[in-house]
């Protein structure tokens, strides 16, 4: 029930504590909490469900550990905000500079984002996971995934235009 | 381009991307790509971006330690054992418990092969993949993409799965094609083929074989129920788990055994 899926859980708690110790941390007790939750519910999609304790987890880890990185709120104008601290991009960048970004300005582009952003990125493109089932792990609609997502590649790609 | 970036095409546009759309959204897709040439770039930029990352972020993988951890984890915790849930079994549904102990049985099965067991041992394999036969056959949806035509069910495993994947077409041998899915035995990912005789399900899982590995030809045994079959070629070994009856699995077998021959000598034509 969890291990098939650990690889992703670690995935996704690395990208979100930033190192992978701390990630390690957040896994295990993640998973903790999992099993012990197991035998009270019947898990319809395990790896979604796997992925909201992890971010769960991890949330408040970052919460207590990093209180000045994390900023949880789904309010527009605050992640407006955000991100509008990175300086003006050109309007729109090629999309040959996007193909040229090498792992070390992708993952920056990626660390960058705010981690409501960040989380869905890696679950879509890193982990693989459907809209649903990314809808299921932060319990949102899938609209709000969407539009997540949307302004998350609008920041990597704007980011990435920047770079070179 | 960035201050319309959450209006409804340019999400059609990502769901587009990323695989999401059915026929009819792609079709509106593609209309609109073709009559607007900056919603056209700004589609050949997500895909620029989707593919960089997939290509150059490298998959994190959980550490050995961690894993095993996890697995101590999940022992201590007083789980119950497959097929001993009695516990279970008394404060839910007999359904539940079932559901239950198979997950259980998934991840000791798994844990126990990937941990202490290098080279597969064939009891924990066969474990991993009557759990996965008996899942598919619970929740009514025992395969990640169903078709018939193995020319769709190839590429599909092969972008999930690194090496080729024999898949055969056995209609004419009364077993039809129902689609495939990715079981996982141990840490591997494993292709599994179900294919369909009556109300009757076949799963044959293509595992890399073990490190001097000796072809075989197929053995029968019966676990929970199920007939399994197992043989190896030089590269492979293949796992077959059915509610049909033995005879008619051998059957099953040989089909695919012959076919998937066929298709080798057929690929090593010029």
């Amino acid at each position: 029930m969890v291990l098939p899926h650990l690889d992703d859980a670690y995935g996704l708690a690395r990208w979100l504590t930033g190192n992978r110790s701390d990630a390690e941390d957040v896994v295990q007790d993640a998973c903790m909490r999992a099993l012990a939750s197991l035998e009270a519910t019947t898990v319809q999609q395990p790896r979604a469900w796997l992925m909201t304790v992890v971010r769960n987890t991890a949330f408040t880890w970052l919460a207590k550990n990093r209180p000045r990185t994390v900023l949880l709120t789904d309010d527009a104008q605050l992640l407006e905000a955000a991100a509008a601290n990175e300086p003006a991009a050109s309007p729109d960048p090629e999309e040959a500079l996007i193909t040229a970004a090498d792992q070390a300005a992708l993952a920056s582009a990626i660390d960058a984002l705010p981690h409501l952003f960040r989380e869905v990125v890696v679950m879509r493109d890193l982990n693989g996971l459907t809209y649903r089932e990314i809808a299921a792990a932060i319990g949102a609609p899938v609209g709000t995934v969407m539009s997540r997502l949307a302004r998350a590649r609008g920041l990597l790609i704007d980011r990435l235009g920047r770079d070179k | 381009m960035n201050d319309t970036r959450d209006n409804p095409t340019l999400l059609l546009l990502h769901a587009a991307v990323d695989g999401e759309l059915d026929a009819i959204g792609t079709m509106e897709v593609e209309a609109k790509l073709a009559a607007d040439r900056e919603l056209a770039s700004e589609y050949d930029r997500l895909v620029a971006l989707r593919d960089a990352i997939r290509a150059r972020i490298p998959r994190e993988v959980a550490s050995d330690s961690l894993r095993a951890r996890v697995i101590s984890m999940a022992r201590a915790d007083g789980t119950p054992r497959p097929g001993a849930s009695r516990r279970l079994t008394q404060i839910i549904s007999p359904y539940r418990s079932l559901a239950a102990s198979l997950m259980v049985g998934v991840v000791l099965g798994a844990g126990a092969y990937g941990v202490f067991v290098p080279a597969p041992a064939g009891d924990d394999v066969q474990q991993a993949i009557v759990a996965g036969f008996v899942r598919g056959r619970l929740s009514d949806q025992p395969v990640d993409i169903v078709t018939s035509d193995r020319h769709t069910v190839k590429p599909w495993f092969a972008g999930k799965i690194s090496g080729p994947t024999t898949v055969v077409d056995l209609a004419a041998d009364g077993f039809p094609l129902v689609g495939g899915r990715i079981d996982v035995v141990g840490k591997t990912p494993v292709p599994t083929l179900v294919y369909r005789r009556r109300e009757h399900q076949i799963a044959l899982s293509e595992l890399p074989a073990p490190p001097r590995n000796v072809a075989s030809e197929p053995t029968h045994q019966s676990r929970d129920g199920f007939s399994l079959m197992r043989w190896a070629d030089n590269s492979h070994s293949y796992e077959v788990v059915s509610d049909l009856p033995p005879a008619e699995l051998s059957t099953f077998c040989a089909a695919f055994r012959r076919a998937a021959t066929a298709e080798l000598e057929d690929n090593a034509k010029p």
